[in-house]
């Protein structure tokens, strides 16, 4: 059998040593190992969420509209006259111009925030594939006024069942029944499951926007490489709007569902900042006891380095450990539980509640900034007071 | 038994579990990417800019294009009225304007 080089034979005697020396105060080290994996897994579930929807908005939202106009008035939206689309017509570049009306209806009977969609949908990019998105069904054409598709929450929520007509309220609070002639399918409820699509003389008569008016135009270009500069040119051809190109709106999303900048990270880190208050006072406080075990080693024989070695050891396992455990369980809660825990923050009071079958993001360097955010205070927290104690003269200790 | 050796099955137990985790990520990831086929030409066929994540206010379900008044209303670090405004930061200055 071959022989462990004699380095290594005293680093595996040291570590098991270290082993002995935990498990002779197991309760106490499985608990703080506990609550530090808990608080990984919290901060790591945030980080593995959040990732996985800032990479789908990336992904998916990659062929949102190139630019979008709306019009502004006392710093807040308002309707867009179509005839802003004839003043756009003197810039070259432009490919098509889509008018858009968008809004949200607000369910009182289920408290729920549809949002509702009208566009001609054959003008747009890829409109012609739109069926596919479906269950079932087709999407509203012109000639089917009061038609309209809606996603799988929305059905739900009204209860259609079987049936295919239901009634929306219109600001006289007179009602406007639609006839439903399609349904989302669920791979997309991701982006679907609160829309109502309609045709946009319905959408019109819903919200009881004028004729001439629509709530944005979605601009498309004919070169990619002059978003920016036609952008440019349409804000100042239309001083009183808001353009909007495509990578302002993904970086939106890079900045909302960051959790550096959340509210939520910030209790997080509140949890994170008391378990190292917690660590520093369960490890740095070196029990007599402790003491007295440093002494003795120290009189037998043990160096400075020796006694630093155990307790690096132990502080290296309780937190390595930890880590693992903690990253283990939140990659599970994020990918198998779909994030359960966070759902409720995420969603608020929301009643539609978003389906949350995503990739968790697993990056090396979330990893490292956990790993350096818990791991490193702790070992700094537990070796600095050992060395402290062990390089006092071990007949003061024991005494 | 020597104790490290224990500590040598732990470590294999959780390298298992970390393996599995790993070839689950792969196969969830090619899953995605079959339904991201379906999810793009929703985007580009209905203009769309957000995810469908947080409805409860009209300003969480379409933070690039909603009204840019109606979070941090009063001041940009406001603490935020709905749950879920505690994850919007104050969006970037956006506008051409």
């Amino acid at each position: 059998m071959a022989r462990i080089p004699k380095g290594l034979e005293k680093q595996f005697n040291v570590l098991d040593f270290s082993l002995s020396s935990l498990w002779r105060r197991k309760l106490k080290n499985l608990g703080i190992m506990l609550v530090f994996a808990l608080v990984i897994f919290l901060l790591g579930s945030f980080q593995m969420l959040t990732g996985a929807l800032t990479n789908s908005a990336e992904t998916v939202l990659e062929n949102t509209p190139e630019i979008t106009i709306q019009k502004m008035s006392a710093g807040r939206q308002e309707a867009i006259p179509l005839a802003y689309k004839d003043k756009l017509g003197s810039i070259y570049g432009i490919r098509a111009i889509i008018p858009r009306i968008w809004g949200y209806y607000f369910d009182e009977s289920h408290l729920a925030n549809f949002t509702v969609l009208a566009l001609e949908s054959d003008s747009m990019p890829s409109g012609d594939k739109l069926n596919l998105t479906l269950s079932h069904g087709h999407f509203p054409k012109i000639s089917e006024p009061g038609t309209a598709v809606l996603g799988r929450s929305v059905y739900d929520i009204l209860g259609l069942g079987k049936r295919r007509v239901f009634s929306l309220f219109k600001p006289d609070l007179s009602l406007k029944s639609f006839e439903t002639v399609g349904v989302f399918n669920r791979e997309t409820d991701l982006l679907t499951n609160d829309l109502i699509v309609m045709g946009l003389a319905d959408a019109r008569d819903l919200f009881a926007i004028q004729e001439s008016m629509v709530t944005d135009l979605c601009i498309y270009v004919a070169n990619p490489t002059e978003i920016e500069t036609i952008a440019k040119k349409i804000a100042g051809l239309l001083p009183d709007t808001r353009v909007l190109t495509k990578s302002q709106i993904q970086k939106t999303y890079q900045v909302v569902f960051s959790w550096r900048s959340g509210f939520a990270s910030i209790c997080l880190l509140t949890a994170l900042v008391a378990f190292a208050i917690l660590a520093w006072d369960k490890a740095s406080g070196l029990s007599p006891e402790e003491k007295r075990e440093i002494g003795i080693l120290k009189i037998l024989g043990w160096e400075t380095a020796d006694i630093l070695a155990v307790r690096f050891w132990e502080s290296t396992l309780v937190s390595t450990f930890a880590f693992i455990i903690g990253c283990t369980a939140a990659y599970i809660h994020v990918a198998f539980f779909d994030a359960s825990l966070l759902k409720p923050v995420m969603v608020g009071w929301s009643v539609i509640h978003p389906p949350f079958k995503l990739l968790p993001s697993v990056t090396v360097a979330d990893l490292m900034l956990i790993f350096s955010f818990s791991v490193m205070p702790y070992l700094g927290a537990t070796v600095i007071p050992a060395w402290r104690c062990s390089t006092v003269p071990p007949d003061s200790v024991i005494r | 038994m020597r104790p490290s050796y224990i500590l040598f099955f732990i470590i294999l137990f959780f390298f298992f579990v970390d393996a599995t985790l790993f070839i689950h990520s792969q196969r969830l990831e090619e899953e995605l990417r079959s339904v991201e086929k379906i999810q793009k030409i929703a985007v580009s066929g209905l203009g769309l800019t957000d995810l469908c994540v947080a409805t409860e206010a009209r300003y969480t379900r379409n933070p690039a294009v909603s009204d840019p008044m109606a979070p941090f209303m009063d001041h940009p670090g406001a603490l935020e009225h709905f749950p879920t405004g505690s994850f919007w930061a104050p969006e970037p200055i956006k506008s051409f304007r």
